[in-house]
């Protein structure tokens, strides 16, 4: 009993710790300014959105041994096409299918480039960087505008809760698909027998080949389906958040979801929970600079986010162990 | 077979690399398509000629460049990091460029700079092929432009938006004869700017999100935006945000505009300004998603250049861009070049379908304000020096 308990604090121990803080400190400051304190989180939402998404991609590939550092590019050129595909047809639905069929591709490429031609998966992901980014710029033409972007949609009574409401209940679409995605993608890892391939050929394929298990064909499955939540990604960019397109908009987002993916030990709910921590000191390093009268020049509060990850990485979350397996093509005897 | 897929995939990606290199060629304004864009091959080629031969005359064999000689008068444009298409700064300069194209005969060139480290490449490239006027735009070209123009005394160049009394002092005879650099009083325009928003607002609430305090106009369209606002609405709440990063993302994020604008509306804000690139075009996009918010563009007249953002878009604190570069381009034509720092014209843009929104005794103040901010009788309060 004991023991149990023991392990249960020393499991959940951290995690109950830092959610009571936020329930305080966001009860605090709701008592003491409601309008803000929901502005606050809403834009915490917000900003974690497309880095949950990436960092989703990344796991995805990473669990199963590939390395993905392409996530910039696949959201770039998701959100161009997304982007493109919304002018033409303004059709929003089509657009975002557009955006996460064109994350696929490249998750294909990346998957045939490491899996099938076992280059380099460094330089496979680098190569999606170049060629996103080189496509976008060559394509882009300004003057290009669409009808409009994804609206909230209010979820019925639950969105007139007092802050819980407006914050979590009234989004638009592919914020609630990306809250969705993590309980989703959580269970399927860790409770299919989908998922537990996929660990296992993400830490020993060798073992996983001799039980049967199709290495090439879990790293593929896995890796195009990254490439679609990317794609996902960049459709939020250009379709739900901004509503037009801009070269090089991803402005390192993709890369901001690898650290997140490590600082979530891997794990989708991890993920969240560090992509929200991002947004938070985003949202709050607009707020202090809102409340004007700051003695430290901006560029300091901007760094909130990345002191808060060393803080937080060295004091809570210990030490972060990647799947064995990765970044190794596997061969077959 | 494996080691042909492996050389295909190289071949195809190398490809892309050079689709990155061109990039510059295939985005121009429709208005001048193909020769334009020959053009600016040509140039590239001829510089990488010039500098593997060391030959003197490389024109013959392209027909062109004969911008070395004295009838041509040849006018070149370097960008900032960003595009000629940026529906802002860029692009209003490129507009002055086009109009001496058409009003002097001038042959026309862009070159978009990539890269801020090849800011002295780009205008080089110009500056060996003899080119008359040289046009670059932008604060962070301004060291390179009057190194360049310390290096070529017999070519004019226009720094857009660049502080150029060269050396730093007060002393006149100490410029640069072939340098100008075309200021605006920003703070000028963020005040009008201002000044509308404080009159227009129901809530008493608004907000700016800006490009980065590292470059000084930016700072300037903020003071004189709040100062604006103060004048006609003393008890105004004011939120106002810098992007938390470098020159290098400051002005191209959109989503960060967006989002800080939903922000600031999400806690009352009812007029939000948006300056800094295309940042402040997320910003303003994002206003036009929501009723009964206001947002006021930035540089250019926006309603022409966002058209996403006609649901709220007020006005645009413009800097007179074109008008400005268009004049010093025709200044040093007619040798009457004025070397220095010269100072271009401010305004708000046309209130557009907003004509008949806003009350009269708003546009009558603004015109009020505007007189006496060109009279001196009202004063901004931003001094930069201290």
């Amino acid at each position: 009993m004991t023991m149990d308990m023991k392990q249960l604090w020393k499991r959940y121990g951290p995690l109950a710790i830092i959610l009571l803080v936020v329930i305080v400190i966001t009860a605090w400051r709701y008592a003491l300014n409601p309008q803000t304190t929901t502005a606050v989180l809403a834009s915490t939402l917000r900003q974690s959105t497309p880095l949950v998404l990436g960092a989703l991609c990344g796991l995805l590939g990473e669990r199963s041994g590939v390395i993905n550092i392409g996530i910039e590019g696949q959201m770039l050129l998701a959100a161009f096409i997304g982007f493109l595909t919304s002018v033409w047809t303004g059709n929003l639905l089509l657009a975002v299918l557009a955006g996460v069929g064109v994350g696929a591709l490249l998750g294909l490429l990346l998957a045939f480039m490491s899996v099938t031609l076992k280059m380099d998966q460094i330089i496979g992901g680098t190569v999606i960087n170049i060629l996103a980014f080189g496509l976008t710029g060559y394509f882009y033409q300004a003057g290009l505008t669409t009808q409009g972007k994804l609206r909230p949609i209010p979820l019925g009574a639950l969105a007139d809760i007092p802050l819980i409401g407006p914050v979590l209940f009234n989004n638009p679409p592919i914020t609630y698909v990306t809250l969705l995605l993590v309980v989703i993608i959580h269970y399927v890892l860790f409770y299919t027998r989908w998922g537990l391939r996929t660990r296992a050929v993400g830490e020993h394929p060798r073992a996983a080949d001799t039980v049967g298990i199709n290495v090439y064909l879990v790293r593929y499955t896995n890796v195009v389906l990254g490439g679609a939540i990317a794609g996902l990604a960049g459709a939020y960019l250009t379709l739900e958040a901004v509503g037009s397109f801009e070269r090089a908009m991803t402005n390192g987002r993709g890369f901001v979801a690898l650290a997140v993916m490590i600082f979530g030990k891997w794990t989708p709910f991890g993920a969240w929970g560090a992509a929200l921590l991002f947004g938070l000191a985003t949202a709050i390093q607009t707020q202090l600079q809102f409340a004007g009268e700051l003695a430290i020049p901006h560029q300091f509060i901007g760094m909130l986010p990345y002191v808060l990850t060393i803080v937080v990485l060295a004091g809570f979350v210990g030490r972060a162990r990647p799947p064995a397996a990765i970044g190794q093509p596997y061969e077959t005897e | 077979m494996k080691k042909r897929t492996a050389l295909l995939t190289t071949f195809l990606l190398l490809l892309a690399l050079l689709l990155v290199a061109c990039g510059g060629g295939g985005e121009e304004p429709a208005a001048n398509e193909g020769s334009t864009t020959t053009t600016e091959e040509t140039t590239n080629e001829e510089a990488t000629n010039e500098e593997a031969t060391n030959e003197e005359t490389t024109t013959e064999e392209t027909g062109e460049a004969d911008c070395a000689s004295e009838e041509v008068f040849c006018v070149g444009l370097v960008t900032d990091v960003g595009e000629i298409d940026d529906k802002s700064f860029n692009q209003s300069a490129w507009e002055g460029v086009k109009r001496a194209e058409a009003e002097l005969g001038a042959k026309i060139d862009f070159i978009e700079t990539k890269d801020a480290k090849d800011y002295a490449t780009n205008i080089g490239l110009f500056a060996d092929n003899g080119y008359d006027v040289i046009v670059t735009v932008g604060f962070a070209l301004g060291e390179a432009t009057a190194e360049a123009a310390a290096a070529h005394p017999d070519i004019f160049f226009i720094g857009v938006d660049q502080f150029q009394a060269w050396p730093f002092d007060d002393d006149a005879s100490n410029d640069l004869p072939n340098l100008a650099g075309l200021i605006f009083p920003e703070d000028k325009a963020g005040f009008l700017a201002g000044a509308l928003a404080g009159m227009m607002t129901e809530s008493n609430t608004i907000a700016a999100v800006l490009g980065t305090d590292l470059v000084p106009p930016v700072v300037a369209f903020k003071e004189g935006y709040e100062a604006g606002a103060r004048f006609v609405n003393p008890d105004i709440n004011i939120i106002s945000t810098y992007h938390p990063g470098g020159l290098d993302v400051a002005f191209t994020d959109p989503e960060w505009g967006a989002s800080t604008a939903k922000q600031a509306i999400d806690q009352g804000a009812d007029v939000v300004f948006g300056a800094g690139g295309k940042t402040g075009n997320g910003a303003i996009i994002e206003v036009a998603n929501h009723e009964g918010v206001y947002c006021i563009g930035v540089d250019t007249d926006q309603w022409e250049t966002v058209p996403e953002a006609h649901p709220c878009l007020i006005s645009s604190a413009m800097k007179l861009i074109t008008p400005g570069v268009f004049d010093l381009i025709s200044a040093a034509k007619d040798g009457n070049f004025p070397a220095g720092n010269f100072v271009g014209e401010v305004g708000l843009a046309p209130f557009h379908d907003f004509d008949s929104v806003i009350p009269q005794e708003v546009k009558d103040r603004l015109n009020e304000i505007d007189t006496g901010l060109r009279d001196g009788s009202i004063e901004t309060g931003y001094n930069p020096g201290g």
